[in-house]
């Protein structure tokens, strides 16, 4: 449970990075999530700026913060489809407040709870873009629970390689 | 009041950002009557406007990506042509052995290959057209599994607009939806959201392709028909004004009712272009017919000198292949239950043709005793003892009251050509 529960400042603390990495770092995912397929066709297992959304929201505890940046990525994601905007966007939006919500309650410097975050709030994501589509778009919407764990699964492996090297960046005071 | 929003800031925040974002799907996905029944929820026409967030994201992304992709190359470039040399002598050694091997049977191949060219070249060269095209890489993808799009390196820089097709040497894959300065995006015809007309090459069957939420192009709004079979080829139809007439699509891979509406069936194509694996293609930058100078000389002097011929063959395979449509779709004049003639065989063994019928006389007005049926009207003879045809006797009235005691004088006729089988009598 004390690896669980923040309580030492240190813990605490709001991590700070450069700015340009508030810029490069999403732009990058997103460029690398629209070209990645080229490379792995139908192995794309991964959401490279909900990463993002999640790492900035869990680090900098703010949920306006993880709120922000979860719209304005997932926006732009829409912007590179052809179907309408918003729908990562609110997926993103609510992930980030989440995200940021539950990294003021645990420690999120352990791995392990990383790639836990990581696996459920993507598939939490999943489970949002699947509702506005279906529901709030009424469109057809296929994917198969297994192509969704595997998304999780990669986030989650993703993350837990990409997260340290981000770390690296912070702003130590 | 400070106090609330400054105890609830997060929250207010949160359903701010949903609230406008709900509001902004709510103005884009509106569905007037004729996109619900079809299916379409977003009826903007393609390239009619680009959003402002679409143009900021894709001007971000794709500098990025046509870099990424050109230098991929140039390093692949440099590892393949000057690094990566381990097994050039042995690639060597056996690309020469199969150049001799492939000269060989290039000898064996020109003649016929000329031949069939020519031969090819007459029948298809009047329905042939050439469109302009113009070729293109594959610089991206939307990055998501539900929009199934690409990005060229060429955009309005180089002509491209909205609504070109945009196909391979394999078959269609798409058209242009929409265009920026230097880059444009390709719908896929396996995108939920794609249409393209398209026919079934054996049953002439017309229908619009797209794609399935599972990702594979289908053919829709077509009633139960038994003849659609896998492996048919589809073509496309040419009156959507995007694809040109006739290119491949793919074949038939299954076919599935629909779910919804019990008499219509979903003719999955199993596409012919590798949708998956695309790295050039080609983008139909006009529709008009476009044949080069060799093109066109080759073709006046291939009407002068075979043109009465193919016009002529041409025109008996259309009438044949009329004729043979017309026949599955009408229903047969004869009757498919009836008992097939039986074969009659001659005195030499072989199967003689059947006999012609027997002409049935008309019914008389007033019959007398040469009526048809009256007693006494014929006289009949015994057939000729060596088999053959006994000759018909025709009975000559009398002009004068005929006596009931005498029969008949019979006066022989010159016989008639029939079948040795007929014994029958002519009166």
């Amino acid at each position: 449970m004390p690896t669980l529960i923040p309580d030492h400042r240190r813990d605490l603390e709001i991590r700070r990075y450069p700015t340009y990495i508030y810029v490069v770092a999403p732009l990058v995912s997103l460029i690398l999530q629209a070209w990645l397929p080229l490379l792995l066709k139908r192995f794309m297992y991964m959401d490279l700026p909900l990463l993002m959304t999640i790492y900035f929201a869990l680090n900098r505890r703010s949920p306006i913060h993880g709120t922000v940046l979860g719209a304005v990525l997932g926006m732009a994601q829409d912007g590179l489809t052809q179907g309408a905007i918003g729908i990562h966007g609110i997926a993103n939006t609510v992930v980030g407040f989440l995200a940021a919500s539950v990294g003021i309650r645990v420690v999120v410097e352990n791995n392990v709870i990383r790639m836990v975050m990581n696996f459920v709030l993507t598939l939490a994501a999943s489970g949002i873009v699947a509702f506005i589509v279906r529901v709030l778009l009424g469109q057809d919407w296929h994917s198969s629970g297994l192509d969704e764990l595997l998304r999780a699964t990669g986030n989650a492996l993703i993350g837990a390689v990409v997260f340290p090297l981000l770390d690296r960046t912070q702003v130590r005071e | 009041m400070e106090s609330f929003f400054g105890r609830y800031r997060n929250l207010i925040v949160l359903l701010a950002a949903l609230l406008l974002q709900v509001i902004g799907l709510a103005v884009q996905v509106r569905k007037p009557a004729s996109a619900v029944t079809t299916g379409l929820a977003n009826p903007r026409r393609d390239g009619a406007g680009v959003l402002l967030i679409r143009l900021w994201a894709v001007s971000l992304v794709t500098p990025v990506e046509r870099t990424i992709h050109g230098a991929g190359q140039g390093v692949g470039g440099l590892w393949t042509n000057y690094l990566d040399l381990r097994r050039t002598q042995q690639q060597n050694k056996d690309l020469q052995a199969t150049i001799d091997r492939l000269r060989l049977e290039q000898a064996e191949l020109r003649e016929d290959a000329l031949q069939g060219q020519r031969l090819q070249a007459l029948v298809k060269f009047q329905e042939s057209y050439a469109y302009q095209t113009l070729a293109a890489q594959v610089i991206g993808t939307s990055g998501s599994r539900s929009s199934r799009l690409l990005y060229l390196d060429k955009g309005t820089d180089s002509g491209l607009k909205p609504d070109m097709a945009v196909i391979t040497g394999d078959g269609i894959v798409g058209k242009v939806r929409d265009v920026f300065p230097h880059t444009a995006q390709v719908l896929l015809i396996n995108d939920q959201t794609s249409g393209a007309g398209v026919v079934l090459a054996t049953t002439r069957i017309r229908g619009i392709l797209r794609g399935n939420v599972a990702g594979q192009p289908q053919v829709v709004n077509i009633l139960a028909d038994s003849r659609i079979k896998p492996g048919e080829l589809v073509l496309t139809a040419g009156g959507d004004q995007i694809f040109p007439r006739g290119l491949p699509v793919g074949v038939v891979d299954k076919v599935e009712r629909d779910a919804e509406r019990g008499a219509f069936i979903n003719v999955i194509v199993k596409p012919s272009a590798q949708l998956d694996t695309l790295d050039e293609v080609l983008v139909v930058t006009s529709l008009e017919e476009h044949l080069s100078k060799e093109q066109e000389a080759d073709l006046a002097k291939s009407e002068d000198l075979k043109g009465p011929e193919v016009a002529a063959a041409a025109a008996e395979a259309a009438r044949k292949k009329a004729a043979l449509e017309m026949e599955q779709r009408l229903p047969g004049l004869t009757d498919p239950n009836a008992p097939a003639p039986a074969t009659v065989i001659g005195p030499d063994g072989k199967p003689m043709p059947a006999p012609a019928p027997i002409p049935k006389p008309l019914p008389v007005a007033h019959p007398d005793r040469f009526s048809p049926g009256a007693a006494g009207g014929t006289v009949g003879s015994a057939p000729a003892a060596d088999g053959a045809a006994p000759a018909p006797e025709v009975e000559e009235p009398k002009a004068t009251k005929p006596d009931t005691s005498k029969k008949p004088a019979a006066k022989p006729s010159k016989p008639a050509p029939q079948s040795p089988q007929f014994s029958g009598r002519v009166q």
